[in-house]
């Protein structure tokens, strides 16, 4: 037995006696989060709970404490904070009666639009109004970014909606007046400790901090990383784009897409690099979004057999990237049959796909169809893919049809405490290995090896592992590994082969045994060139 | 022949770190479903690393527990993108050496008790108890954390070395004779 076999059977053992915790973690989490705590838990660990209950008896001194303190100093403590973002970030800081205490600028937009204005004793609503104006005059709001997010931070919720809404009213109203509509963006912000850090790392708002936040909270795309340099305008357009519904945001007016090339060109622009008629396109999809570091649309369409899968750059119109596959669903017109291949695309497309629209029964579109009845569907949930669409995910990740393959296995099972379906399949030659998620249906893990017991078809003689593309082929990795060891090909025995990708590096996995050793190699599978080795006394 | 019959080469369980770092970042942002995620990705690394070092079910599941709680609320200040598994480990580690020193004190609570919870942990088979029970019985303490280290969670030995504070040199060679015990134990019962 390997030693791969026996690392294997040792994190199988571990992965499935591990004791679910998870909801009593999560559970026990949320506790944590909020400042009233309670107890709830019952089989969990009085250490823990009692260190809570004592770090919560000392927050509520603490609050209680400034509570009393802010009585005796109502003119001169803050009451609330206001914060403007728009790029420029601005925190303004008042007492009980709405009397500036102070004016932080967060960044060195803001200092400008600050300048040296001095706001100290002024009233709130002038100061905004002021604020306001420079940004208009700077140049920070304009018909291409009109986007203005107002932030409420106050101890009394109540007060704080009550001072939100009307300061989104007056801002909106003071944006009227200008040549285009401004869009506002207002929220209150709960100040949490966490969220707090997070500001102060990047050195944005509180409210700005929340309000990626929320966005990332809602799409699992965007990291807080990613969305930090953008303006409001852009996160309030990717809101606005992705039908995100962010609880205890308001919005009021719409963010101004006219910084980009706009939907319209965006689809010419995918349409004429697929080559692809306007009127024969069916289920149009356009978004816009934000990937690596850019704003594009998104732009998806079927036309004629195939899936189109578009990212348009927004303000240049430049197509960044383009897919194409094969459409599972489609049905070819009866008049003129086989023509589904014949569309004007000009991406490449392999051989293995096209035979797969021509004839496949399309196993993506039967989700209604009942569960397979092998011995794990007992454990199956509904949410889970059927086995079947976990097949086609992992076939179509192959490139393969579903005739051309063979030894065809599946298994639903448990792997890092994900339910996976295990689908191992061979196919001219190779073998394939697939964890396909179960609940998602994405591909977790793919491997594709040489199979062994593969004899090629008698006609062609053409040899199976060695074709591997650009690869130096399994004999001369094995030459080359035999030559560094120095032993002959027939002192070998128990000698297997295996082209795997290790770090994104395609490699020749070679383990043989010569004499009373036990040899280990990685080849470079491109030049040949020894990149691991290892010998062992053969036991 | 089939060689190597599962993905067992794909670099072991290692949870792919970029996956790892995305869940660190969304539970510093309080996301519950982030920390389900991460939670389902590498509670098998802590717990088997734990339960290597504490040889105790009930300890074990404890410091599981505490573990995740600790992420939750060191999450914001994770920085060093790249290493997440290393960085939760390395957490697992110090509550474990925590609660080894809380037991010393105590000292009433029976050191090696793994069995009596194994027997009842249903989602395990017989041949899964039986591989715990050898890692447990034939392995050293540092032989046993060095092989789940590797095994469970997918760490480089040099990895190991770094966080064991042992020398490379030393990871390896425990490694190759405890696998090799191992290797002989659970290929013949099989």
């Amino acid at each position: 037995m390997a030693d791969k076999d026996t690392e294997q059977k040792i994190r199988q053992a571990f992965t499935n006696a591990v004791p679910d915790l998870r909801d009593s973690i999560l559970s026990d989490c949320k506790t944590q989060k909020g400042a009233v705590i309670i107890m709830t838990d019952t089989n969990k660990k009085t250490l823990w709970t009692r260190r809570l209950a004592g770090i919560a008896a000392a927050f509520v001194l603490l609050i209680g404490g400034l509570a009393g303190f802010q009585v005796y100093r109502a003119n001169y403590s803050v009451a609330s904070t206001v914060s403007l973002d728009v790029n420029p970030s601005i925190e303004i800081q008042v007492n009980k009666k709405e009397e500036v205490l102070a004016v932080n600028p967060r960044n060195e937009d803001a200092k400008i639009v600050v300048g040296d204005m001095d706001f100290k004793g002024s009233n709130l609503d002038v100061t905004i109004n002021a604020l306001i104006g420079s940004m208009l005059r700077n140049g920070y709001l304009n018909e291409l970014a009109n986007s203005i997010l107002i932030s409420v931070d106050n101890q009394d919720p109540a007060k704080s909606a009550e001072l939100k809404e009307r300061l989104a009213d007056e801002i909106s109203a003071a944006l009227k007046t200008g040549t285009f509509d401004g869009a506002v963006l207002s929220q209150t912000i709960s100040a949490d400790p966490s969220l707090k850090r997070l500001a102060d790392t990047y050195g944005i708002t509180l409210g700005k901090a929340q309000l990626i936040q929320q966005i990332t909270e809602q799409s699992a795309f965007y990291s807080f990383e990613d969305l930090v340099p953008l303006s409001i305008n852009e996160l309030n357009l990717l809101t606005e784009s992705g039908n995100l519904n962010l609880a205890n945001v308001n919005s009021l007016g719409t963010a101004s897409d006219k910084a980009y090339i706009g939907e319209e060109k965006a689809k010419q622009a995918a349409l004429s690099h697929a080559g692809a008629a306007a009127d024969k396109i069916a289920r149009y999809e356009i978004e816009l979004d934000f990937e690596h570091g850019t704003m594009v649309y998104e732009v998806e369409f079927k036309c004629e057999g195939f899936e189109y899968d578009y990212e348009i750059d927004a303000v240049t119109g430049a197509v960044l990237k383009s897919g194409k596959e094969p459409d599972d669903d489609y049905i070819p017109p009866q008049a003129d049959n086989g023509s589904s291949s014949q569309t004007g695309g000009s991406s490449s497309q392999s051989d293995s796909s096209t035979q797969q629209t021509g004839g496949n029964s399309s196993p993506t579109d039967n989700s209604s169809a009942p569960q397979t009845d092998n011995e794990q569907s007992q454990n199956s949930k509904a949410s889970y893919i059927s086995e079947e669409q976990a097949k086609s995910a992992a076939l179509s990740h192959a490139g393969l049809s579903a005739e051309a393959i063979t030894e065809y296995k599946s298994k639903l099972d448990r792997e890092h405490g994900v339910m996976v379906y295990e689908i191992e399949f061979k196919c001219e030659g190779f073998e394939y290995d697939y964890e396909i998620d179960a609940s998602a249906g994405t591909v977790l893990k793919n491997h594709k090896e040489t199979d062994d017991d593969y004899v090629p078809p008698q006609d062609g003689g053409h040899h199976s592992s060695a074709e591997n593309g650009n690869y130096i082929g399994e004999t001369r990795a094995k030459e080359a590994a035999l030559s560094h060891a120095g032993v002959s090909a027939d002192a070998v025995y128990d000698y297997k082969s295996d082209l795997d990708s290790d770090d994104g590096m395609m490699i020749y996995e070679i383990e043989f045994k010569a004499g009373s050793y036990e040899y280990e190699y990685e080849i470079d599978a491109v030049n040949g060139s020894v990149l691991k080795y290892e010998w062992d006394e053969d036991d | 022949m089939i060689i190597c019959l599962t993905s067992a080469n794909d670099s072991g369980g290692e949870p792919d770190s970029s996956r790892l770092d995305r869940c660190l970042l969304g539970i510093a942002g309080e996301d519950s479903r982030a920390l389900a995620e991460l939670y389902d990705c590498t509670s098998a690394s802590v717990y088997a690393f734990a339960l290597s070092i504490l040889k105790n079910t009930q300890d074990a599941e404890d410091v599981l527990h505490d573990c995740y709680l600790q992420i939750y609320a060191a999450a914001s200040r994770y920085q060093s993108f790249g290493k997440p598994m290393a960085w939760i480990l390395t957490i697992t580690r110090n509550l474990c050496l925590l609660k080894l020193r809380e037991r010393s004190r105590t000292a009433d609570i029976p050191p090696e008790n793994w069995e009596p919870y194994l027997e009842t942990c249903e989602s395990a088979s017989p041949d899964d108890r039986l591989v715990i029970t050898e890692c447990m019985k034939l392995l050293t303490d540092e032989e046993r954390q060095i092989v789940v280290l590797h095994a469970v969670a997918g760490f480089k030995h040099r990895e190991t070395a770094k966080l064991l504070e042992l020398p490379l040199s030393t990871v390896l060679s425990k490694y190759n004779r405890a696998i090799k015990k191992l290797k002989n134990h659970i290929g013949k019962e099989y």
